[in-house]
């Protein structure tokens, strides 16, 4: 994928929440939690000399523990990271039991610009991209592992979900997003597939993929043409932080 | 009334069928074993798997015993050519037969019925040790909610594509994947003594109870709420006390946990984890 991508002209390839190992591994992180340096990681790192790349692993925590994370590679090493914040513990989801959160909210600052990565139910708290936009993003990367149902729809449920919440964010905070899902089976459950990549205004840069097949989507993203809609729509620049620090207070009091 | 919401039957059979490559490729193995008894279940099961991993990498069982319709055998031979595989018929009469007389059960339909179950669950996961291969599942979620399924019978199974679909649902999918009409078209019976029906037996028909269990296991409706819509009291009541009493056959056996690292209770591990 990342040869074909390469091929393609692609700078940054971005890959779903756990791509090293996999997402429903349960117990399983135990024996495939892996730390930054990780011989394993190798070849990614040595990919990462000629193009940039974002991969989700169970990253083993120095003081103890196992974070669901996203790795920037860049220049044959990790230049940043990015600790899932929210670990859904509920319905089919059970990480709260395999993963300790992540504790910090950072922009990842790449070569390429400055990244918010957010893994999958980070972006289910809108709070998460508006805290992030507020550290000037050039763009949203989010990984995902997401699962899906089937209804009566054209596309898999989950993906629709998404595709909501990927325009929605992309238009009310005025960034692009590169939404990176995973697709097809593991362990007996569907994943919705469904990656796609907007502007800063919500509309589509390329179909979106598949549900059912790993796939290749090439995107550009324009530093000139966010700048454009920021100046008509100046909307993050406007957030009302006073009311966030009434709110914390009445909530401290 | 509340009607069970419809689901996109071609991306079902997509999905499903990506489904079982996957899983086959997991394993390592290479086959599918399945039992064609002629009804619908097992026929889309089929039909799914054939197209999933090609007719070849599927191999099928019609297993009768002395009460089984002739009409079963022939639907099941039906189903098999439309879908280019390969059917063998082994009559399970005899081995049922000896069974029954060691264990004094003859006379007891029901005890007939579940030993039937168990022999043709011996004869599929033994020809799945032959030639390497998954017994693939057939029973639906209609069937498991109401628990109308022999457990280690007709419930066991490897791999089940079919056990988060309602049955309501089976026939348009098996329509869709080319079914042959007759097959489709019949009343569903587990054809485990002359004349049984499945809505003989649990009293009501899917397409009744499939819309009361999906707005009560799906979508949390409570009795109360489940008639106030609509549907009739005894329905209800039938219904829902089928899809209580069964729960102990929805889950894998119960361990007594001794340890701190308990199978499925302590330790949860993928099942393939080369995969």
């Amino acid at each position: 994928m990342i040869a074909r991508a390469r091929e393609a002209g692609a700078d940054l390839v971005v890959f779903p929440e756990l791509s090293v190992t996999g997402y429903l591994l349960a117990h399983g992180v135990h024996e495939l939690a892996m730390e930054a340096d990780d011989p394993r990681l190798e070849p990614l790192r040595e990919a990462s000399r000629a193009l940039s790349l974002v991969v989700g692993v169970p990253l083993r925590l120095a003081g103890g523990g196992i974070a669901n994370a996203a790795l920037l590679l860049e220049g044959g090493e990790v230049r940043g990271a990015h600790a899932k914040l929210y670990l859904p513990t509920y319905g089919m989801f059970d990480e709260g039991r395999y993963f300790v959160p992540g504790r910090l909210l950072q922009a990842v600052a790449s070569s390429l610009g400055t990244f918010g990565i957010l893994v999958c139910e980070d972006a289910w708290h809108l709070s998460s991209a508006v805290l992030l936009a507020r550290q000037e993003v050039d763009a949203f990367l989010v990984v995902a592992g997401g699962p899906t149902e089937l209804d009566a729809g054209a596309q898999a449920a989950g993906a629709r979900r998404w595709h909501a919440i990927v325009t929605a964010m992309a238009a009310t905070l005025v960034t692009p997003v590169c939404f990176v899902n995973r697709c097809g089976w593991e362990e007996g459950v569907m994943f919705g597939g469904g990656s796609w990549a907007v502007d800063a205004s919500g509309a589509g840069l390329v179909e979106p993929a598949p549900p059912l097949a790993e796939s290749l989507l090439v995107a550009t993203l324009s530093r000139d043409a966010v700048r454009h809609h920021r100046s008509l729509h100046p909307i993050p620049q406007a957030e009302r932080l006073d009311l966030w620090r009434a709110e914390v207070e009445r909530d401290d009091a | 009334m509340r009607e069970l919401p419809e689901v996109n039957v071609p991306l079902v059979a997509a999905s499903l069928q990506v489904f079982l490559a996957e899983e086959l490729r997991a394993s390592g193995l290479s086959a599918y074993v399945v039992g064609l008894s002629g009804g619908v279940d097992s026929a889309v099961a089929a039909a799914l798997a054939a197209t999933a991993v090609g007719p070849q990498r599927v191999v099928c069982l019609a297993l009768p015993v002395a009460a089984s319709n002739p009409e079963s055998l022939e639907h099941a031979r039906r189903v098999a050519g439309a879908f280019s595989l390969q059917l063998e018929v082994l009559d399970l009469s005899e081995p049922a037969r000896v069974l029954a007389a060691a264990l004094a059960a003859e006379g007891d339909r029901l005890r007939l019925g579940n030993m039937a179950a168990r022999l043709r669950m011996i004869a599929l996961f033994d020809r799945a040790r032959r030639v390497g291969g998954l017994v693939l599942g057939t029973s639906n979620k209609s069937e498991i909610l109401l628990g109308y399924s022999t457990l280690f019978g007709d419930s066991a199974a490897s791999v089940n594509p079919l056990g988060d679909l309602w049955k309501s649902h089976i026939f348009p999918l098996a329509r869709h994947l080319g079914v042959p009409a007759p097959v489709v078209d019949k009343p569903p019976s587990a054809d485990l003594w002359p004349g049984q029906t499945d809505a003989g037996e649990l009293g009501f028909d899917y397409a009744d109870a499939d819309p009361i269990l999906y707005w009560h296991h799906e979508r949390g409706m409570d009795r109360q709420s489940l008639v106030g819509l609509g549907f009739p009291a005894p329905l209800v009541d039938a219904v829902l006390l089928a899809y209580r009493r069964s729960r102990f056959k929805w889950r894998p056996t119960v361990v007594a946990r001794l340890s701190a690292s308990c199978v499925n209770v302590d330790r949860i591990l993928p099942r393939n984890p080369e995969r």
